[in-house]
């Protein structure tokens, strides 16, 4: 059991459920597809997939993303309303992962966008994602 | 034997007077001079090839060539032609097909003058495809050291998480 502090159990009460936009890159969207079935069903938490980054909280960025991509989520992220949190799913996304010598790759993510959180794995676990949203309710009252 | 195949491959040698053989059935490989090539291919638009499925380049860097390669493909006979045609490296241009296979054509070209630096007169766009911003050589040149470009571009040899790609 994650020991909440009360400030975070308030939070806990507003705040019930996450948004999500999907920035996915190649295998991105494919390894968390898992999410949103119902084995792991992501929706009995209260995330859902919103069709426009204007209602989302919460940005997912998965797969590696080309220096013509990331432009288009900078983009993305910009319209977000705050408070909003991005989130990297995957080596590829973070550092390249394979792709670490493509010429077309970026290799830090967070030069071109403020990353709150880093899930690694190739692809990472349902299990991995589900944690990180959980640590932004612990943290959402630090966010701007 | 007189198939479909020798009788299309002999009318295009005695027409055109160029070099040529059939693969297997169904594939005629065509090797033509880069001047014959755009009389050839509206030859062979009207012969039934309405079908261009694929330009690709080849880099033969140690003979200072580029060779094309046009991939046709004709639904009423079923034979795939494959003309090949080599130009020079250093200054690679040619006539575009546009204006025989149109956006078929215009796709492949724009993807070709992006990576390997063709150019295809008469092509209309040839704006970057994928690669917006791109300062360095066209990257699928094999003279191209895209590790060094990477590492020249994206990584920091100081910083302690990106000092492995140096090794």
């Amino acid at each position: 059991m994650v020991k909440r502090s009360e400030k975070a159990k308030t939070m806990r009460k507003l705040i019930k459920a996450i948004w999500i936009f999907n920035w996915f890159n190649s295998c991105g969207f494919a390894e968390l597809v898992p999410l949103v079935g119902s084995r792991w069903d992501m929706e009995r938490f209260g995330m859902i997939i919103v069709g426009t980054p204007r209602h989302a909280d919460v940005l997912f960025i998965a797969g590696y993303q080309t220096l013509k991509s990331i432009k288009r989520a900078k983009r993305v992220y910009e319209q977000m309303a705050e408070p909003r949190v991005v989130i990297a799913l995957g080596s590829c996304t973070m550092t390249g992962g394979m792709y670490w010598d493509s010429y077309n790759t970026i290799k830090r993510l967070e030069d071109y966008l403020p990353v709150n959180l880093y899930i690694p794995g190739c692809p990472p676990r349902p299990e991995a994602v589900f944690e990180a949203c959980e640590k932004i309710f612990e943290h959402v009252k630090e966010l701007k | 034997m007189d198939t479909k195949e020798t009788e299309l491959l002999d009318k295009i040698k005695s027409k055109f007077k160029v070099d040529g053989r059939i693969q297997r059935e169904r594939r005629i490989w065509i090797l033509t001079d880069e001047n014959k090539l755009m009389e050839m291919c509206n030859w062979l638009k009207e012969c039934g090839f309405i079908h261009l499925s694929a330009i690709s380049v080849t880099d033969w860097l140690e003979d200072g060539k580029y060779e094309l390669t046009y991939h046709l493909w004709s639904y009423d006979d079923k034979i795939l032609i494959t003309v090949k045609t080599k130009i020079d490296r250093e200054k690679p241009t040619i006539s575009s097909v546009t204006p025989i296979w149109k956006e078929s054509a215009q796709i492949h070209e724009r993807e070709l003058h992006e990576l390997f630096g063709v150019k295809f007169e008469g092509n209309s766009d040839l704006s970057p495809l994928f690669l917006e911003d791109w300062e360095g050589a066209p990257p699928f040149r094999k003279d191209f050291d895209w590790r060094e470009y990477v590492r020249e571009k994206f990584y920091d040899k100081e910083n302690e998480r990106e000092k492995v790609y140096y090794d």
